[in-house]
């Protein structure tokens, strides 16, 4: 088993219950600790099982993709959405989600 | 004329040289072939502004236009669109703006107003009841534009929402190429610097009169209806209902998509305290809406904490967020509230003025600019104060640094010449990208499309987001070229549609939904396919508009700095530049353009009913 770090910063943080920690209005974070082997878009299906926002907001559990608002990092870099799904997490590996937003 | 629901039927003609006033009608052929706002903007332009009249001649036309929803009731519903040859390209500049005076217009008897020639003296317009007075504003020189508005509303007797009223600032009157029309406490229409082009006129403001609807509306029931819809979808779009546009900002630092000191580091630790959320969880805010506006995301705020403590001025848009915090390196939110309204008061895009204060603290962290040539102004990054006196010099283009500034970054670094050059962000037609980082890679979409639009020289893309609103399939990569620039091309011309039409974007952000409204309004059964081809027809006017004024399709790419590699944060290493040529030529074909020189094709423009502009190129 191996720990990664979940955050969000979509300002969830009540909606989440008591096993996300909030860092600040919009930061919330989890510490999971998944099987060796798990992808990230494994990991978020059984976070949108588990967490009902999660999976409303987040990860759609139909199409098993991150909904269309939101965009994320991996190890706080910008990754392409079609590599994300099959990345498979290492020890420590940090993924955050954060809203789409353009303009201004 | 029969009446045309959503018109008034009427544009206003002004000649500042003679001082006729006179009105035209706007038959029903053109208005449903331009619809209104940058569509009329574009085909007035395009017939009555030939190539070889420069931006500061009388010849040039600042036009002022509606859209048949402005004033309709449907939320927010009152922006305008002002379009004039612009200083900072030489090519068509058109720029929106919301508040009131989108409705007014309307309400004063006119769907726009098309100003030409010079006035010997200051003056300002009065339009009130179908009819208009062109009056003495000597008085008003030097003023700044909140001054403007309570002289002329004290003058006038009225009160604050009894007229909505457009002017310059001390930058406009100095012909700072990047200076503003501003009004209604804060709404600019800011790019291309149209408030240069009024100020050329000798034309200080514009005063529009509440009223009643004096148009039809030709399904009113429908449009109570969507616009109950367009309510609840902007109340889900995004974070702006929440937290207004500064929302965003930290949403941006995470992707690496904040500018941060002029694109030298996308280091920004400070950002969860100058963020939309923090300014709206620890500073007093007013709601202060647009017209009918029912999302109600401009703020009144009261700073709480900090230097500046008990200022007040309106709520910063993520735009002077990011100009005014992290672009100049500061990281005082209170300082931000200050500057935002030291920058609008003056008259001044805010974009164009960060780029180049960015790009001069750089110049003054790197020896190349001294206090010999600041004249004592310490500009090391985040000194706001300095900030401050430097926006006043540059308004009033005072001394070697006030001078060199007010022509905008572009000019400034290439008289400065040298490796300094290199560092300004802007787009080589001429002016700067929205504050943001683009060179991250979720970003390509939106620095690609400034350096190639052609309605202004701001994205029309939104980077992407929300192409289902417009039933196109989400880029399965948007970290790909190819996506990225055939995406691009194929949403070309939507948001352009939203330009004509007289919504805001933030309050009706769902163009489909802004199409049915359209619909209700004026009787018309116009579908998706026909609100893209009015873009397109939008696009390509101004396109081969642009290349009779001299474009080049090689200045169609970023400057060195917009297109470098960021050096840290969460894209670094990324490179645009590499696929840039691909990228043009394949946006090129699917526009219809010729792939090697980027002119509209003859069956382009015959497409879009255009044909009588192939002879033009």
């Amino acid at each position: 088993m191996i720990k990664v770090t979940i955050e969000l910063w979509l300002s969830m943080g009540e909606e989440l219950g008591e096993d996300f920690r909030s860092l600040s209005h919009m930061r919330s974070v989890l510490e999971a600790t998944v099987k060796e082997g798990t992808t990230v878009g494994k990991l978020f299906g059984q976070l949108a099982d588990r967490y009902p926002p999660i999976g409303e907001k987040v990860f759609d559990r139909k199409t098993q993709r991150f909904c269309g608002d939101v965009v994320v990092t991996f190890n706080e870099r910008v990754i392409s959405p079609s590599d994300v799904y099959g990345r498979i997490l290492g020890r420590g590996d940090k993924i955050t989600v954060l809203p789409v937003y353009a303009g201004g | 004329m029969a009446e045309m629901e959503g018109y008034v039927g009427r544009i206003l003609r002004v000649d500042l040289s003679t001082g006729k006033i006179w009105t035209e009608e706007l038959d029903k052929s053109t208005a449903e072939k331009w619809v209104g706002g940058v569509g009329l903007g574009a085909k007035y332009l395009y017939e009555e502004v030939p190539p070889g009249v420069k931006w500061s001649d009388p010849e040039n036309r600042l036009i002022w236009t509606s859209g048949p929803l402005a004033g309709s009731g449907v939320s927010g519903a009152a922006t305008f669109n002002v379009m004039a040859k612009g200083p900072m390209t030489n090519l068509a500049g058109a720029s929106q703006a919301n508040g009131f005076f989108g409705a007014y217009i309307k309400f004063s008897g006119f769907d726009g107003i098309i100003f030409q020639g010079i006035s010997s003296h200051l003056v300002y317009l009065l339009v009130q009841g179908g009819k208009a007075e062109i009056r003495d504003a000597r008085h008003l020189r030097g003023k700044d534009v909140w001054e403007v508005e309570d002289t002329l509303r004290s003058e006038l007797g009225v009160k604050e929402r009894d007229v909505s009223i457009f002017g310059i600032g001390p930058a406009g009157e100095n012909k700072v190429l990047y200076s503003a029309i501003v009004g209604d406490r804060g709404h600019l229409a800011a790019h291309n610097g149209l408030g240069a082009v009024m100020a050329s006129k000798n034309l200080k403001a514009v005063v529009a009169y509440n009223g009643e609807r004096n148009f039809g509306i030709y399904d009113a029931e429908r449009l109570r209806e969507k616009n109950k819809e367009v309510f609840e979808a902007a109340k889900t779009f995004g974070v702006i209902y929440e937290w207004g546009t500064g929302g965003g900002f930290s949403a941006l630092y995470g992707i690496g998509a904040l500018p941060i000191r002029n694109y030298t580091t996308n280091i920004y630790p400070e950002h969860e305290r100058m963020n939309g959320q923090y300014l709206r969880t620890h500073f007093t805010i007013r709601s202060k809406p647009c017209y009918q506006c029912r999302i109600a995301h401009v703020k009144e705020v009261t700073v709480t904490e900090g230097p500046y403590k008990g200022f007040v001025g309106e709520e910063p848009e993520y735009e002077l967020l990011a100009a005014l915090g992290p672009v100049i390196g500061n990281t005082d939110l209170g300082a931000v509230v200050m500057l935002t309204r030291e920058v609008d008061r003056l008259g001044m895009d805010c974009n164009e003025a960060a780029w180049t204060i960015g790009w001069t603290m750089e110049c003054y962290e790197k020896g190349v600019f001294t206090q010999k040539e600041t004249d004592g102004l310490d500009l090391s990054w985040g000194n706001v104060e300095a900030v401050r006196e430097l926006l006043a010099r540059i308004a009033r283009r005072e001394g070697y640094l006030g001078n060199l500034l007010a022509e905008g970054v572009m000019r400034a670094s290439q008289q400065v010449g040298g490796e300094a050059a290199d560092w300004a962000v802007y787009a080589r037609k001429g002016v700067t990208p929205r504050t943001h980082d683009h060179r991250g890679q979720d970003r390509w979409y939106e620095l690609f499309d400034t350096c190639l639009t052609n309605t202004s020289t701001i994205e029309a893309t939104w980077a992407g987001v929300h192409p289902k609103f417009v039933d196109l399939e989400e880029p399965s990569d948007s970290f790909s070229h190819e996506q990225v620039s055939t995406f691009n091309a194929r949403y070309s011309g939507i948001r352009q549609f939203d330009d004509c039409v007289g919504t805001c974007r933030l309050a009706a952000p769902n163009p489909k939904l802004v199409l049915e409204c359209l619909n209700a309004v004026t009787g018309w059964n116009w579908t998706l396919e026909d609100a893209f081809a009015l873009g397109r027809r939008v696009i390509n006017q101004l396109r081969v508009f642009n290349f009779r004024h001299g474009m080049k399709a090689e200045d169609e790419m970023p400057s060195t700095r917009y297109g470098s590699i960021p050096g840290d944060g969460p894209a670094e290493g990324v490179n645009i530049m590499g696929k840039w040529p691909w990228m043009v030529e394949n946006y090129y074909r699917l526009m219809g353009w010729d792939a090697k020189t980027g002119k509209p094709l003859p069956e382009t423009l015959r497409n879009l009913g255009l044909g009588e502009l192939v002879k033009d190129l």
